[in-house]
Parts: C-alpha cells; structure tokens; sequence
C-alpha cells in the first residue's frame, strides 16, 4: 500500500516537473511564427502571447475538431493532445499582451471608427483592449491579419464557428473591412 | 576580443605578473557555465546562438560565419520572378550580437573533437565545450559532367543557395525571350527544399505569363519519380500555366530519362542517359551534401553525404559534444519515408531542440522532452499558396513521425467519390501566410 502511494508520488512529482519543462520546449515551436512570447513581427500571422487562456484553447479544439476552418493550423493542432492544446493556451495567456499599434492615414481611421461602433464595439470594445470575456484583445493586432479573419468569416467556403460574428462580419460594406481593422490595429491601449 | 587574442593576452601579462591574473581568470571561469561554439550563421546555427543565450546568459556563446549579410533561400524564388525584392530576404547579425552571442566572421578550417577546438582561416582558435555545426550543403558540381563551380557563378546559377546566383538567375529569366524555354535540373533526393525546384517552376512561369512571354517553356528535368506537394504542384501548374502537352510547365520524372547526366555550357544543351535538351536558361541544381567542415571530419555517415544525429539531443553518432543541425543532418523516420525535410523551419526546430538539451546538461538537469516540427509553403502565383506541415516526437529513443499533426494543404474538398474544388481563399490566405512566416522566422533567428 504505502509502496503504491510511494510510486504515485513519485510518478505525480516527475510527471509534473517533466510537463513544466516541456511545455516550454513545445510553446517554442510555436515561436517560429508567432515570435518569441507571442509577438508577432509577420503582418498575416497574429500576436498570440496575452490572449485570454478560454479563447486560445477554444480556437485550438475547434481547429482539431474541424468545427473551425483554416488553411494551417488546423493541420498542426492535430498533432497536439489536449493536454498540450490547455497547457499551451495557459502558457501564451500568461505571457503579456504586446500592442503593436501601425500607423494609418486619419481618414481611414475615422472611417474605421465609424465602421466598429456599427459593428465590433459592442463585443469588441471602444479600442479592442477591454473586450467580452470570450472574445481576443485586438488593440495593436496585425491589421492584415484581421482583414484576413473577417474575410474568412465573410466567405461562403470557409467554415467559421461563431453565429454572431459571422453575421456581423457578413453585413459589413466591403469597403468597411480594412477600416475596422486599420482602425483596431491602430491602437496603442 | 576573439577567444585566441584573450587567452594571448592573459598569458602574456601572467609572464609579467602572475597573482592578479589569474584572480582575474578565475573570477570569468566563475561567471561562465560553458563554451558553445556555433558553425554557420543560417536559420540553423542563428537560432541555436541566439536561444542558448535567450535560455541561460551565463552561456558563452560565439557564432562562426563567413558571410556579414545573410541571405533566406525561402521566398527566394520570388526574387527570380521579379516578384520579391531580395532584400526582404537579407538580414545581418546585430541582433545576435545584442544578445551577448561573439559574433566573428571568418571561415573555420579545421575542427579537433579531442582538444575541442575549432581553428579559422586567419588563425584563431576557439575553444568549446559543445560544439553546434549547422554548416549548411556543399555540392557536387562533378555529378553533372562539364559543370564547374565557376559556370555556377558566372553562367549556369544553380541558385540553390540564395544571393549573387539569385540575382544572376533573375537577370537570365528576364532577358529570355517568348517562345523560350528554361531549364530546371533536379538532382536525385535527398535536397535542399524539397518542394524548391517545383515552386521555382511556378514562379518561372508567372513571371513569363505577365511580361508577354506566354510561349515560353518551362521544362523540369528530374533524377526522381515524385517530389514534394506533387498534387497540389500539378493542380495548380494545370490551372494556371498549363501543365503537360502544349503547356506551359512540363516535368520529366527520372525513369522518363529526366535525369541530367551533362551540360554542354557553350550550346546550353542538358544530355540526359538517351536524349538532349536544349534550353535558353538552364538552371542545373547540382547534388549536394553536409557541408564540407561536418564531412571533413567524417561526420557525414549516412551514404558519405548526410550526417547522423541522436534524435533525443541532435548530437553527432560518431562525435561526442558535437551536434549537427540544418541541411547537413539527416533525421526522422527514414524507414517510412518520412525523413526530416531539408527547410530552414526544420532547421530551427533542431536548434532549439540542442540549445535545450544543452542548457540542462550544462545546469544539471534532466534532457527536456524534444519536439520538430515544420513548415513549408509554396508560393505559387500571387493569390496561390500552399503548405506542407510535419510534426516529429522521440518515443524510445527514436523519431517517431506523427502523422495527425503533419501533411499538405488539401487538393480536394468533399468525398473521395464526389471531390470539390477548394475555395480560393485557402490558397490565397497561405501566400499572405507565406509572407508572415517568413518576417517571423527571420526575427525568431536573427533578432
């Protein structure tokens, strides 16, 4: 008896170290394109690092159940269990939300405003950094990737998850979808 | 100050006055774990200097490099195109140099694994405790009879190693004119970028669809019987440029004679085992291996060409406390045909895999758990891109190649039975992709 309760500890202590360690190892694979903490410098790829834990390991679950489209990721979260899936969304949630706010001509930023108090601010917040509980920070996120993201929500093939922003980005004036994301991707907080 | 000037130094000042010194000595041995020396400053050996630094500063850290300015090979077949200026690709070594890694360019000669040292060609010595060769390919110009390194530079780019000869290459496509045809010669696997020769092809003939040359030929002469992403390679030469009879792209596998046994360099004129093919711009890729300094030291174990690595650490087999990463090793599960593709991803994932092992072994901890992984896109025209990923764990001392978390874009939607066209969005979201990819993985290294 005591020697099983012995080798469980033991099994539990190893266990428990070994994980803390590797999941560093695993996080840096994940660097390659999302930068180190989860900074990203790539304009199409998006800043990871800061992210809500919820929103991180919902996005990856659906990719490896194929309830989200994508052209990438899907096919690498696969190869994850869902252990790694949690210990990597608690990873990247722990890191800081680094903004990367890009310039933008005022015009466009006005026209931007005027586009996510019709449609994002709601969810999304006056500036992207304050938003609903299931929703990502936007403040300082890549513009060309949000535009990407909203193109994927407003296209026939693309399988998207969430009803109400697929609705939203779907009644959007084309014209509207790179505002609304110079407009986010503008802001420093 | 260069490892050799330092110890130079201390000796002669120790010969004047010895007490202080060797405090001083003493105090630097204290404060410094362990010497890592990195060979090659490719996405390889910068990611290994820059994250055994990032990982415990009290490693001392010097990163050998011929080269000030390097150049990525991935996207360099935009610049061929016309498509890419070749300085989105270039990137120096400040960055490194900010986190504390000596960088010095020079050229290192020799390599002894038992004194540990590594000696360059204006005459310094380093001394290491682990050694990290990441030396890239070398090749083997006289597979291919008649072509000669000097032809490489001057004549016949191969361009398999992106700068001068990208540039060459670029000016050659661009002075071809229509009805011309240009020539790719692929040597027998493994290589460098395994899907290379084929996106080459593609962007060869979006440069020729858009400068009026729409009669121009693009002609794949090939030593091998499939490549890399071949479904998605095929489906979209088809759709865009043409493939096969009358189009534009046309590949000749190896058991169709494709494989290039001679050049003739002042007819432009490729012999294969029974026929010839005369081209306007032939661009031979000749076969390669580890890069000289790894097989000079009889490293390269696997067919005299690659070099054989412990999958838990990517230390050499035949070497202790040297490790071989990038191109020049050779990995993964080869009995299934799933070896570690040659990718500048993959090279990074290597290097951080021996910059974790080593940072415990030198802190006496247990080796972390190693995980590889890649990614590979092809960019194909400007709205047209896909990818091939790959994920690798270590079961048993052995790679073990994960088949759920690896494989290429889909060609298909739908059913087997009744397939549907993937929607253009994919494609096009994989070259923005292909564009992020590539600023994130030059900071990840370089920065």
């Amino acid at each position: 008896m005591r020697k099983q309760a012995m080798a469980l500890t033991l099994f539990w202590l190893t266990g428990s170290a070994i994980a803390a360690m590797d999941i560093d190892v695993l996080a840096r694979t994940c660097n390659n394109c999302h930068g180190v903490g989860g900074v990203s410098v790539g304009t199409s790829m998006p800043s990871i690092g800061g992210l809500p834990r919820e929103y991180l390991k919902s996005v990856m679950k659906q990719w490896k159940n194929d309830e989200r489209g994508a052209a990438t990721m899907n096919r690498i979260v696969k190869g994850f269990s869902d252990d790694e899936i949690d210990a990597l969304a608690v990873y990247f949630s722990k890191k800081r939300w680094v903004p990367v706010p890009q310039s933008v001509s005022a015009a466009l930023l006005a026209k931007g405003k005027d586009a996510i108090s019709e449609n994002c601010e709601d969810c999304h917040g006056l500036t992207g950094s304050d938003p609903d509980e299931d929703a990502p920070k936007i403040n300082g996120q890549w513009a060309k990737y949000m535009e990407l993201e909203l193109e994927k929500y407003r296209d026939d093939g693309f399988k998207m998850p969430h009803r109400k922003m697929k609705k939203t980005a779907r009644k959007m004036k084309p014209a509207d979808v790179p505002a609304a994301a110079h407009y986010y991707g503008a802001q420093s907080k | 100050m260069h490892a050799i000037d330092r110890r130079g130094f201390i000796k002669a000042l120790a010969a004047a006055s010895s007490v202080s010194i060797l405090n001083i000595a003493n105090a630097h041995a204290a404060k410094i774990k362990a010497r890592v020396v990195v060979v090659g400053g490719g996405f390889g050996g910068a990611t290994a200097a820059k994250y055994l630094r990032l990982l415990d500063p009290a490693i001392d850290v010097t990163l050998i490099e011929r080269e000030a300015v390097y150049t990525s090979c991935p996207l360099s077949n935009e610049v061929i195109s016309g498509d890419r200026a070749i300085k989105t690709l270039q990137v120096g070594y400040k960055g490194l140099t900010r986190r504390g890694v000596k960088v010095v360019h020079d050229e290192v000669t020799q390599i002894d694994p038992v004194k540990k040292t590594v000696l360059t060609a204006s005459g310094k010595s380093f001394g290491y405790d682990a050694l990290v060769l990441s030396p890239g390919v070398d090749f083997n110009y006289g597979a291919v009879a008649g072509l000669t390194e000097q032809l490489a530079q001057t004549s016949l780019p191969h361009a398999w190693k992106a700068g001068p000869q990208t540039l060459l290459l670029q000016k050659q496509l661009a002075a071809m004119p229509d009805g011309g045809t240009f020539i790719i010669a692929v040597p027998p696997g493994p290589f460098r970028c395994p899907p290379g020769p084929y996106e080459r092809a593609a962007q060869v003939a979006l440069h020729c669809m858009h400068h009026g040359k729409k009669k121009a030929k693009v002609l794949i002469l090939d030593a091998n019987d499939s490549f890399s992403k071949k479904s998605l390679f095929e489906q979209a030469w088809k759709a865009l440029y043409g493939y096969g009879e009358g189009g534009m792209i046309e590949w000749v596998s190896g058991s169709n004679d494709g494989k290039v046994e001679r050049i003739d360099p002042e007819n432009l004129t490729c012999y294969t085992g029974f026929g010839e093919h005369k081209g306007d711009v032939i661009n031979i890729i000749p076969p390669h291996h580890a890069g000289k300094i790894a097989k000079n030291l009889g490293l390269a174990t696997f067919k005299d060409k690659w070099c054989e690595v412990k999958p838990e650490s990517m230390e050499s087999t035949k070497e202790k406390d040297i490790y071989v990463i990038g191109d020049a090793c050779i990995g993964g599960e080869l009995a299934t045909n799933n070896g570690f593709p040659k990718s500048a991803h993959m090279a990074m994932s290597q290097a951080k895999v021996v910059a974790a092992n080593l940072v415990a072994k030198f802190n006496n901890q247990p080796a972390p758990q190693p995980i590889y992984t890649n990614t590979c896109y092809s960019v194909v025209a400007h709205d047209w891109g896909f990818s091939v990923v790959h994920l690798y764990r270590v079961q048993n001392g052995q790679w073990v190649y994960i088949k759920e978390g690896s494989g290429i874009s889909p060609v298909t939607f739908g059913s087997k039975e009744k397939p549907e066209p993937v929607p253009r969005i994919y494609r096009k979201l994989e070259v923005e992709y292909a564009d992020g990819w590539l600023r994130n993985v030059m900071a990840d290294a370089f920065a």
